[in-house]
């Protein structure tokens, strides 16, 4: 028994709960950034006539602050993995980073072999966090306390409101841009990506699966790049950890 | 041509005539007003002296208000600060910013003094000078005020040593040039406000320069996307022709 017919050559990325919370961060995030940069951008400063721009901006607060809630109670497993792998760094990222520039034109053979996520991935993914923190610290202070900031505690706020948005805006051209160069869409529309692909930008990864592939294939004799299977098994992890 | 309101401090009887006039002239909701009368005890025991704060927007040229405000609901004209309250977003930047505590918010938008714009472009006076019974209140252009201002605090100071102008240069220099009895710091003014320079880098400096670098690296993206992604088309094209050729050895050795 192979893979399934409709996914065959390819390989699941990310699980459905973990494209559900992408797809919370990627359209709060978007929501916040065109309802702030109404009030940010002068010559858009007439769309936030009648505070609507405002209420709206909150509302996209609400989901984006709802989104590591959000992933902790549909899948643990994940969210746990995306902070471990996002803070942890091998000799291949370290060299990945050096040679990044080729990447960066679209060259992906030769890099040096990667994870689940390489080095650049791995960067993006922990300054989002960080930001993140920023950017919703000054919010919320902009939110509750304008007038316990006064005047420069109000334009410090913004200050730093503004750089963290810059900030995660320029992340998230970056991330688009990669997307694009590497045709990588289908991993958080469908959640799975070509083998091939895969093996060339993360060859790490495919020998851990082939090697746990190999297990369960002589353990049970189960399929090895399987939706079911894969998701079966998370959950199973995750009710051992619980 | 700049406008200015002379206010003499020395003058004002706290009789709210002009507060009044202001609320009917302008035909303010309920609970609106444009100026406050805050009876003020002045001085140190045993020499108390009694007087008002006329409180209301001094109308300063530069003014933190209008820096701030993202809409343009605030903004200056002929000297003044003028009030587009429909265009007001609500979001108290100006509340907060304001050195002398003059916006406040009602039903989510800001309202403060906008100098009687329809009053004035009509060609009539603003409504608290026509009123004034005590003649603490005029106004006309700006220099011409100035001058005002001072021959009114020269005859004060008769009486009050310390009388003097306020408003020539502080934020700007205000539109409400004021005749003061005494310091500043005894009727509860600033005697310079803290120029907004934290709010300044926010407006000048940290918003043009993220709308400068998120525009141009969009383009620089969009651009050098293209090329990458033609690159990488390109090598998995290789990749692919590389494995037809093993695939091809293979097949003859086979057969
Ligand atoms: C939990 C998250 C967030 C909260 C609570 C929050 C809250 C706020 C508040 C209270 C303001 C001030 C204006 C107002 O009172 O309506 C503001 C402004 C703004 N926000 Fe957010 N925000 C959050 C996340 C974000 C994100 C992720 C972005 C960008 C992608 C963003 C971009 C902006 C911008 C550009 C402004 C305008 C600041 C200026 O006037 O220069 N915000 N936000
Ligand atoms: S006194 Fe306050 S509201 Fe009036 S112009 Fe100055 S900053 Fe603006
Ligand atoms: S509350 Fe209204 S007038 Fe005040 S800064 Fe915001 S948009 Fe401008």
């Amino acid at each position: 028994m192979a893979t399934t017919v409709e996914h065959e050559h390819q390989v699941l990325r990310y699980r459905t709960k973990q494209r559900i919370v992408h797809a919370l961060l990627a359209t709060s995030f978007v929501v916040l950034l065109l309802t702030g940069l109404v009030l940010l951008w002068d010559p858009l400063g007439w769309l936030a006539a009648g505070g609507w721009s405002r209420l709206i901006h909150r509302i996209g607060a609400i989901g984006f602050l709802a989104v590591p809630a959000a992933y902790l109670i549909l899948d643990r497993k994940g969210a746990r993995e995306l902070v471990y792998d996002s803070f942890r760094y091998d000799r291949d990222d370290i060299e990945w980073f050096k040679t990044m520039y080729r990447y960066f034109l679209g060259h992906a053979v030769e890099m040096p072999p990667q994870g689940r996520l390489n080095a650049g991935q791995k960067l993006h993914h922990a300054a989002v966090m960080l930001v993140s923190a920023t950017v919703v610290v000054s919010g919320l202070a902009m939110w509750f306390f304008k007038p316990q900031l006064g005047a420069s505690g109000l334009a410090a706020a913004a200050v730093i409101h503004d750089l963290s948005m810059l900030a995660l805006t320029l992340f998230l051209i970056g991330h688009l841009y990669f997307t694009y160069v590497y045709k990588a869409i289908s991993g958080m529309t469908t959640g799975w990506v070509e083998e091939a692909d895969a093996r060339l930008e993360h060859s790490k990864w495919m020998d851990e699966l082939d090697a746990q592939a190999e297990a369960v294939t002589v353990g049970s004799g189960a399929s090895s790049h399987d939706e079911v299977s894969q998701e079966d098994q998370s959950q199973e992890d995750q009710s051992q950890e619980g | 041509m700049a406008q200015a309101f002379v206010l003499d401090l020395g003058r004002c009887i706290g009789c709210e005539a002009c507060a009044l006039a202001c609320k009917t002239g302008n035909e303010l909701p309920t609970g609106v007003s444009y100026i406050e009368l805050i009876e003020q005890v002045r001085g140190s025991f045993p020499d108390l002296e009694g007087g008002f704060d006329n409180h209301r927007c001094l109308h300063c040229q530069d003014a933190a208000c209008v820096a701030v405000c993202p809409t343009g609901a605030l903004y200056k004209e002929d000297g003044l600060t003028r009030l587009n309250t429909p265009a007001c977003s609500g979001c108290e930047y100006c509340v907060t910013s304001c050195p002398y505590d003059v916006p406040r918010m009602v039903d989510g938008a800001s309202t403060k003094c906008d100098g009687c714009k329809a009053t004035t472009d009509a060609g009539g006076g603003p409504w608290c000078v026509s009123t004034c019974p005590s003649k603490a209140l005029e106004y006309g252009e700006r220099s011409e005020m100035l001058r005002t201002a001072r021959t009114r605090a020269e005859a004060l100071r008769a009486h009050y040593p310390n009388a003097q102008v306020y408003g020539e240069t502080q934020a700007g220099g205000l539109g409400v040039i004021l005749v003061l009895p005494d310091d500043p710091e005894v009727l509860g003014l600033p005697r310079d406000p803290d120029p907004p320079t934290v709010a300044n880098v926010w407006q000048g400096v940290v918003q043009p320069v993220s709308i400068g670098l998120i525009g141009a690296t969009a383009v620089a993206a969009g651009v050098a996307g293209v090329i990458a992604r033609r690159n990488h088309m390109a090598e998995l094209r290789d990749i692919e022709e590389a494995e037809q050729l093993v695939g091809d050895g293979d097949s003859s050795e086979e057969a």
